[in-house]
Formats: C-alpha cells, sequence, structure tokens
C-alpha cells in the first residue's frame, strides 16, 4: 500500500459521507457558476468585430424619444463617418404570442453591409430584401426557432406603435453577436406611420478606430442646444449603458453569489471535517506509530482536498458541460443569447473549492496538532 | 406518535455543535429565497396596491402598458364627454388625459443612469388619485415647468429635491414639491402638468385617459362606446386591473428565486442528510437502548424525522428572521418591464412569506432526513449496543 | 422458593451466519426459571450466555425451540408486539448503563412510560418511587454525565423497574464498576427478587457477581454445563 493509496482508502472508507460532501461541493459550485456566468452575461455585452467602430446615437431625453430625421445629413457631413443608418426598435408581437423574444428593427437595408459588416447571407436574398419594401431579414437563430423559410410571412403586431407590420421573409443572416434580431425597412414603417419624420436611433460607422473619438464629440456638438439633443457612444459604451439600467440585478447577483459561497464554505467545511474528525483515532493510531505532525496534516489536507476536488470536477464541470450543450437563448426566451462557462468563471470556482479544501481541514489538523496519542485512542472508546 | 420529542429536541440542542453549520446554511438558503421573494411580493404589492377602484383607464387596443400607448386628442374629447363619465360639481368631466415620457437621470449614487417615468397629469388627474399626497413643497402649476416628484424617487435619483433642476432633452424643469403615494406604482413616477408636458416633449397626443365612471354600468358603456365607433381603437380597463396585470417584472424574479431556491436546498440537502447521518452514527446506542426499552421502528424513524425537521425549522426561522430585521421595508429599485423604467418599491418580507419559507426548510429537512431516519429504525437492536 | 416457571425455554438454538459459516450459539438448550429466581449466567465470551439473555429479554429470536415467558411464546411474537411485550414485561441494566446523555436521571426512568397510557402524575409517582428504591431521589435532575458510574447504573435499574416487570435482565452490570459500586448494585438486584418478587437474570463472569444470585448455570459453547 502507498501513502496516497492509504488517503484515497481513507477518503472512501466511508463511502455515504463522502459521496455527500463531494455532490453538495458539486451543487454548491454548479450554482455559484451558473450565477457567474449570468453575471457574465449581465456585465460583459459579447464584442463583435464592428463594433468597435460602431456609434449608437440616441435621444438625449431616452432611449423611447424619437429622433427627427433631418439629422441624417448633418451626422453624414461630421468628418470621420463612413456610414450610417437608422435603427428604429419596433417592438412588436410575433403572430400572437405574448412575449416575443427577439427585437425588430426598422433600418435601411443599403446600408446593412457597410454599417453591420458581419452579418452574412448570400447576396441574392440581400438584393431581394433591398428590393422588397415590405420583406425582412431574419437572424439564423430566430430562423430555426420558428422554422421560418424564404418566402414565408413574417406578421409583426406593433406595440410601441400603433401599426402591424405584415412582412416577409426575404434573407436569413448569421455571423453576428446576436443572430435573433429581424430587420425591415424603415421606409414600411414610416409610411404606415404617414411619414412622422422620425427615427428610433442612429446608428453610424467611423472611418477607423482613430476617428471614433471625434465622430463622437461632433455629433454631439452638431445637435447641442437644438431640440433634439442626441447621446452619441461606441456601442459598446451604449450596451452597457442598457446594462447599467440593470445596476440592481447585478448588486442583487453578486450578493447571492457571496452567500452561496459563504454558505457554501460552512457547510461543506463543517461535513468534512466531521468526516476527517470521526478518525482522530486513526490518526492518532498512525501519531503513535511514528507518523510526524505534518504528515499527519498532509493526509488531512490531500484527502479534504481531493473530496472538494471531486466536487469541483462534478459541480463546474457539469456546468460547463450543460451550458456548452443547452440552447440557451431557448431556454431563457432570449434573455441570454449563450451562456458561456468563461476560463475566468472556471478559475473562481477553482479557487472556492481550493479555499474549501484549506478551510474545511483546519479544525481537523487543529485537533490533530493538539491531539496526543493517548487521548486519541481514548477519544471514541 | 411523538413520545420522544423530548429526548430530540434536547438532542438538537445539545448536540448544536455538530447542526450549526448546517443550520446556518439552511438559514441563509431561506433567507435568499425569502429576500427575493420578498421582492416579488414588493413589486407585487405595489402594483396592487395602485388605482382607485372608481376609475377607468383607457389606452391604445394592443399597448401592453401606458407608455407604448397613443390616445389622440379627439379621441380623448370623443370618451370625456360620454355620460359613463363623472362630472365634477362644475360639470367639469372627471378624466385626465396623460402623457407618458421615459427620461433618462442620473442616480444620486453616481452609478449611473436610468429610466424614470415622468407622467403629464391633468388637474383632474390629481383628484382621481387621491392616494398622491403632498408631502413637501407644493404641487406645480399650469404652465410652468414645474415637476414634484415622489419621495422614493427623489431618495434615488440626483436632483429630485425641492429647488433641484434637471435638463432632458432641451427642457429644463424645476423640483418645486415632493409626494408620497402610499407605496403604489405612482411612487416610481414624477408628475407635471399634462399640457406642459405636451408642449416640452414635442407630444401632439396624450398617452392614456383615466376618467372616473359615473355608475357601476360605466364600463360596459365605455367598451359598448369603443367598439362601436371605428375612430376609437382603444380598450378599457378598470385601473386597478390595469395595475394587478403589471406583474411580468415580478416573474422572472420569483422564477430566480424558486431555482435559486431549489438548487440551494440541493446542496442543503446533502449537507442536512450528512449531519443527520452522523447524528445517527453516533447516536446508535442511544438508538438500541430505545429499542430496547420497547421503543417501536416507527417511533425511532418518526423521532429522526421530527430532528430533522427541527433542526431545518431553525434553519428557517432563523433565515426569516435575518431576512426580516436586515432587509424588511428596505426600498430599492429595478428595471421593469413593462414600462423600461425603474421601479421602486420594497421587500416586503409578509407573514405568508415568513411561512413559506419555513415550511420550505422544513420540507428540505423532512426530505435529508428520511434516508438517515430510515437506517436509524433499521439499526439492528443488538448490534447498535454493541457500538461504541 | 416459589414453583411456577416463568420462563421456560425448550430446545433453544440460535445459529448466527458469519460469512460462509454457520456458528452455533446456542445448542438446544432447555431450562426453567422459577418466578423470583437470581439466576446468573456465566460462561466464557463466546460461551452464549448473552445471546441466551437477549433471547429471553425478547430482543433476539432464536433459530429455532421455545422460550415461554409467562405462557406466552415470545419467538412467535412479531417485531412490533415484541417491542410492546419488552416495554411491559422486561426491565434491562446494561453493562455501559445506555443512559440517554440529553436526558436527566427522572427523564431517563420516565422513558419507558411514555410507551403507556399513563397520566403525567401517575408517571410523576411512578418514577420518583422508583428513583427511591435506588436512593437516587436526590439525583433526579442530575444529568447522566453528571453521575458517577454507579449512580448510572442504579438510575438504569430504576429505568428497569419503572414500569414493573416481571423481569429484570442484567448483561454485565458490574462490569464498569469499582467494587464498591458493585456490591451496591448487586445488593439492588438481589432486593428485588428477595422482597420484591421479581425474576432477575444476569450474565456475568465474576463469581463474585455470582454469588449474590439464588442459582447460577454455567454455558460453555452453546451448551448448559452442571446445569
Amino acid at each position: 500500500m502507498t501513502v496516497s493509496g492509504f488517503i484515497i482508502k481513507n477518503a472512501f472508507r466511508n463511502k455515504r459521507r463522502a459521496a455527500l460532501c463531494v455532490l453538495s461541493v458539486a451543487v454548491s459550485l454548479f450554482l455559484l457558476v451558473s450565477l457567474l456566468v449570468v453575471l457574465n452575461e449581465f456585465t460583459n455585452p459579447p464584442e463583435d468585430v464592428g463594433a468597435s467602430l460602431r456609434i449608437a446615437v440616441r435621444s438625449k431625453v431616452s432611449l423611447a424619444t424619437p429622433l427627427p430625421l433631418r439629422q441624417r445629413a448633418q451626422i453624414l457631413k461630421v468628418p470621420g463617418v463612413e456610414a450610417l443608418t437608422a435603427l428604429t426598435f419596433f417592438g412588436g408581437l410575433y403572430r400572437g404570442e405574448e412575449n416575443t423574444y427577439f427585437a425588430q428593427f426598422g433600418m435601411e437595408p443599403e446600408q446593412l453591409e457597410k454599417v453591420f459588416g458581419e452579418a452574412r447571407m448570400p447576396r441574392e436574398q440581400l438584393e431581394a430584401w433591398i428590393a422588397n419594401r415590405t420583406s425582412c431579414i431574419v437572424g439564423a437563430d430566430t430562423a430555426k426557432r420558428y422554422d421560418v423559410k424564404l418566402g414565408d410571412k413574417f406578421p409583426l403586431v406593433g406595440q410601441i406603435y400603433p401599426v402591424d407590420l405584415d412582412l416577409t421573409v426575404a434573407g436569413i443572416y448569421k455571423g453576428t453577436t446576436d443572430d435573433r434580431n429581424v430587420f425591415f425597412h424603415q421606409k414600411y414603417l414610416d409610411e404606415l406611420l404617414g411619414d412622422p419624420g422620425t427615427v428610433g436611433m442612429w446608428w453610424v460607422k467611423a472611418r477607423s478606430a482613430e476617428d471614433v473619438p471625434a465622430v463622437i464629440d461632433g455629433i454631439n456638438a452638431a445637435f447641442a442646444n437644438t431640440s433634439a439633443e442626441v447621446l452619441a457612444e461606441t456601442e459598446r459604451a451604449f450596451q452597457m449603458s442598457f446594462i447599467s439600467m440593470w445596476a440592481n440585478i447585478k448588486v442583487l447577483i453578486s450578493s447571492i453569489c457571496t452567500v452561496v459561497v459563504f454558505a457554501l464554505v460552512l457547510v461543506s467545511a463543517s461535513t468534512m471535517s466531521m468526516a476527517i474528525r470521526e478518525r482522530l483515532r486513526e490518526l492518532s493510531i498512525l501519531k503513535a506509530i511514528g507518523f510526524r505532525r505534518h504528515e499527519l496534516f498532509a493526509f488531512i489536507l490531500a484527502e479534504s482536498f481531493g473530496l472538494s476536488a471531486v466536487g469541483f470536477l462534478l459541480g463546474a464541470g457539469g456546468a460547463w458541460l450543460l451550458y456548452g450543450s443547452i440552447d440557451a437563448a431557448t431556454l431563457t426566451a432570449g434573455l441570454f443569447p449563450s451562456l458561456e462557462v468563461t476560463p475566468r468563471i472556471l478559475g473562481t470556482a477553482a479557487l472556492v473549492a481550493a479555499v474549501l479544501g484549506i478551510v474545511s481541514s483546519l479544525a481537523p489538523a487543529l485537533a490533530v496538532a493538539r491531539l496526543s496519542v493517548v487521548e486519541g485512542l481514548k477519544t471514541l472508546d | 406518535m411523538f413520545h420522544l420529542f423530548k429526548y430530540h429536541y434536547r438532542s438538537v440542542i445539545i448536540r448544536w455543535r455538530s447542526t450549526i453549520a448546517t443550520v446556518l446554511g439552511l438559514a441563509l438558503v431561506i433567507a435568499v429565497f425569502v429576500l427575493i421573494q420578498s421582492l416579488a411580493v414588493g413589486i407585487e404589492k405595489s402594483s396592487g396596491n395602485t388605482g382607485d377602484p372608481r376609475n377607468l383607464l383607457v389606452t391604445r387596443q394592443g399597448a401592453l402598458a401606458e407608455t407604448t400607448s397613443v390616445v389622440t386628442r379627439e379621441q380623448f374629447n370623443i370618451i370625456r364627454y360620454l355620460p359613463a363619465v363623472a362630472r365634477d360639481t362644475t360639470g367639469t368631466p372627471l378624466a385626465s388625459g396623460d402623457v407618458l415620457v421615459i427620461i433618462n437621470l442620473p442616480r444620486r449614487d453616481g452609478t449611473g443612469n436610468a429610466n424614470v417615468m415622468l407622467r403629464g397629469v391633468a388637474p383632474a388627474g390629481r383628484e382621481l388619485r387621491p392616494q398622491v399626497a403632498l408631502v413637501e413643497g407644493r404641487w406645480f402649476e399650469p404652465g410652468r415647468r414645474e415637476v414634484v416628484a415622489s419621495r422614493r424617487l427623489a431618495d434615488r435619483f440626483a436632483n429630485l429635491h425641492v429647488g433641484g433642476r434637471f435638463k432632458t432633452g432641451g427642457v429644463e424643469l424645476t423640483v418645486v414639491g415632493i409626494f408620497d403615494a402610499q407605496r403604489s406604482a405612482f411612487d416610481s413616477e414624477l408628475w407635471l402638468d399634462s399640457d406642459e408636458a405636451r408642449s416640452a416633449f414635442d407630444r401632439p397626443d396624450y398617452s392614456s385617459m383615466l376618467v372616473r365612471q359615473a355608475d357601476g354600468a360605466a364600463l360596459a358603456q365605455i367598451q359598448k362606446t369603443l367598439e362601436a365607433d371605428r375612430r376609437l381603437k382603444m380598450k378599457v380597463v378598470r385601473e386597478v386591473d390595469y395595475y394587478k396585470e403589471q406583474t411580468r417584472t415580478s416573474r422572472p424574479i420569483k422564477w430566480l428565486g424558486n431555482g435559486l431556491a431549489i438548487v440551494m436546498s440541493i446542496g442543503a440537502l446533502f449537507a442536512a442528510m450528512n449531519t443527520l447521518y452522523a447524528s445517527v452514527g453516533a447516536r446508535t446506542r442511544e438508538i438500541g437502548t430505545l429499542r430496547v426499552l420497547g421503543f417501536r421502528r416507527r417511533s425511532i424513524l418518526l423521532g429522526f424525522l421530527l430532528e430533522g425537521a427541527l433542526i431545518s425549522g431553525f434553519g428557517g426561522a432563523l433565515g426569516c428572521a435575518i431576512a426580516y430585521f436586515g432587509w424588511n421595508g428596505y426600498s430599492t429599485g429595478t428595471l421593469g418591464w413593462e414600462t423600461f423604467t425603474e421601479v421602486v418599491f420594497d421587500f416586503q418580507i409578509t407573514p405568508a412569506l415568513v411561512a413559506q419559507g419555513i415550511l420550505f426548510a422544513v420540507v428540505v429537512g423532512l426530505i435529508g432526513s428520511l434516508l438517515p431516519a430510515l437506517r436509524a429504525a433499521r439499526l439492528p437492536v443488538i448490534a447498535s449496543l454493541k457500538s461504541v | 422458593m416459589p414453583s411456577t416457571p416463568i420462563v421456560r425455554i425448550r430446545e433453544l438454538t440460535r445459529v448466527f451466519r458469519q460469512g460462509e459459516i454457520n456458528v452455533t450459539a446456542l445448542d438446544r438448550i432447555s431450562l426453567d426459571i422459577a418466578e423470583g429466581e437470581f439466576l446468573t449466567l456465566m460462561g466464557p465470551s463466546g460461551s452464549g450466555k448473552s445471546t441466551l439473555l437477549h433471547i429471553i429479554a425478547g430482543i433476539d429470536r432464536p433459530t429455532s425451540g421455545d422460550c415461554i415467558v409467562q405462557e406466552h411464546n415470545i419467538a412467535a411474537l412479531d417485531e412490533s408486539a415484541l417491542a410492546d411485550w419488552r416495554n411491559q414485561n422486561v426491565g434491562f441494566v446494561f453493562q455501559t448503563f445506555n443512559l440517554i446523555p440529553v436526558l436527566t436521571a427522572y427523564e431517563n426512568v420516565e422513558l419507558p412510560l411514555l410507551l403507556t397510557r399513563l397520566g403525567a402524575r401517575e408517571r410523576r409517582r411512578l418514577v420518583s418511587a422508583a428513583l427511591e428504591m435506588v436512593g437516587l431521589a436526590d439525583r433526579a435532575k442530575h444529568l447522566p454525565k453528571q453521575l458517577s458510574g454507579g449512580q448510572e447504573q442504579r438510575v438504569a435499574i430504576a429505568r428497569a423497574l419503572v414500569t414493573d416487570p416481571k423481569l429484570v435482565v442484567a448483561d454485565e452490570p458490574t462490569g464498569n464498576l469499582d467494587s464498591h459500586s458493585a456490591a451496591d448494585v448487586l445488593e439492588i438486584l438481589r432486593t428485588l427478587s428477595r422482597e420484591a418478587g421479581k425474576t432477575v437474570i444476569m450474565v456475568t463472569h465474576d463469581p463474585k457477581a455470582a454469588a449474590y444470585g439464588s442459582r447460577s448455570i454455567h454455558l460453555e459453547k452453546g451448551e448448559l454445563v452442571g446445569a
């Protein structure tokens, strides 16, 4: 028998105890990883290729306040602007749904390639979309979810706007960070609304990364002190501001994370040290045989680390496998396009598992340090 | 049935060292559960608490919330003069065309901006909502760019004190008063004069209208009128019903609470099982002795289930206490799903929620103690007497 | 000495299975125990004396044969019935006392009464009387760990007596006691049989303890020797 053999035999001597320890660690780490994943989705919108060059322009009043059409020409005059499109959030409901999980935007189809270059679809579909005023393009995820094909009707009932859109699918795109959105002609919406002369937002593409700050300042300055002041910011900042409205949710989730970690350490550490304390007598026999104190510490540490490591593999690994294989967009009703277990999250979980291993070996280690051989042999008699 | 109540109760108390971690762990689980549910309750209460049963709210057909509704002035005038709408002593209809504008304001604590609901109300609108009472300063005057903010919103956003000014778009508004809306949905709003709001934010139309019904049949009468007139693609509901429907915000919170509680309680379940197995193991000889004295297996089983329930009951009660004394009545806000604006509400830890929390804990304890209790009941008498 | 046997054992055999091997603990034992007797069972370890005691006390069952106590063949009772029977008819005294550590002396003695229909006042009277009998009325509120070994064992005897059973069985009751406390305990057991008319059956390997009994039986390898 080797020393490691002894440790393994020891750890699984009480199989039920070991299994319960491992399971409670696994469940807690699974929960921790899940929460961190959600938190991460809230905090870090996915980066995409063109994002760093894109600038979102919205009304300074709020997102819900429209911008006048006349701003178009003025924005194009700002040096460094390469392209722009109107982008109007329609917020409609798809075919009899009560909650529609994808967003729909009115935009200028001719600008799609220039502004959102990463959206990929066959050229003839793009041309078909541009050609047909009442057609739309659908993200691949949404197309899959509703099983829509080219030429299908795609009706949307207006919620924010008092009009309904009667769209036809002209193309299906993919390749963006969020392949759920549906885009249609801004003109079609304008027509139905009786040409109000407004758009929801402007989405601007800068010529190069160096131009971005100047473009932002230029656009903001262009409309300062007009009746329609704007707020231009990078696409990322825009997304972040969206997220900052969730500030409380973030605080909520991170405090839950803390509580979970605390409860986990508490409960698992106590059960593990219970498991180890059960064999104080054995440890004192080892001491009597001539094992030194630090060797006994090593035994204890190895055992508690072993248990929490198995728990980590099950819990964090399980979460990793689970979130890698599920269709997050569908399951969360579109709240999260994907749930990614990042290496950083796995690292955090591993760290917690390690802390757990140390904390739970503290009590038994202390007991062993204090243990005199005679007493240890007596403890359980 | 529970002959051994004293024995098990005493065991739990005296052997607290071995159960304390489980009790605390469970307490945290229950505290999280109760707190999250109390958020949902807070939101629901604030919705359920809003409105006057005598009022009817008219919105555009298909609009899920007032913010996405449009009521044109023509529509407003048609409905306003319907006989179903009550009139005040001077003969003016009790109807308010409201304008809802979402504005973006910086938070007081400097953590960024959030959307806030700005409501333009006609003078009748204040009369229709007696829940809203001025607590500081004065009401806004029509024709001036003045707003009155709810006390709760004022606590959360910068410059919302009496005399404070803020700019939104090209409009500068001055806060002239603070109101309290008795924990209703209006506690998440800023109010100003309705016509002033239309001119300041360039809105030709109203968003919604609120009317006082003349009698009990008013709802049906207005509905009939709306159906008959094609110009009126609108719907009318009781004001209280409208707010009761506004529970979308609380739903995901409930799911979150339930989901978290379930996963966390599975973890706690294993811990409770472990603790009770250890407890049974350490008391094998006591169990054997009880059997010799004539206690049946069933008594032992029930006894250990009781013990599990006791331990978890303590945990649950402690969790509720943590939640209650730490957070009850604590006001917070979140993004409302209907309006996309900040919704201010309280953690509401109701007796029902406390009962739910403790019950939940006890169920976890009972499930967790089932296997250890069965093991205790199945211990062979003679072997257990020999156990050390 | 009264002549009606309270315990009649006929052809009693108990076989334990240990893995592949069958171990015969008791081999066709026949024995009568009279009411009021103080019987001591002696023998080396593994002789079957404890097994015999367990069967008489209704916590073990014979593989074959009869054990008739007060006209009931207890080998035929089911588990729950046996539990009730034990509660009403047997008082058990252990070598290791086996008091419940979280309960006071009083509550320990009261335990068997919780299974009866007696009211609180009646229980109080019985418990007090039992504690009085073993001379520990003043220790009623003490926890076991606050008592000496001898006191603990006397509480255990009070617990065995409180239901007023006909039969008191004791498994090495003095094994964990110093000689002074042992003498106290044995004296109580002797008094029980002589004055209260209880039938006391005691397993011991101490000849000095056995000397307190009215009759002694020797077991060896599952059989009676020189009965």
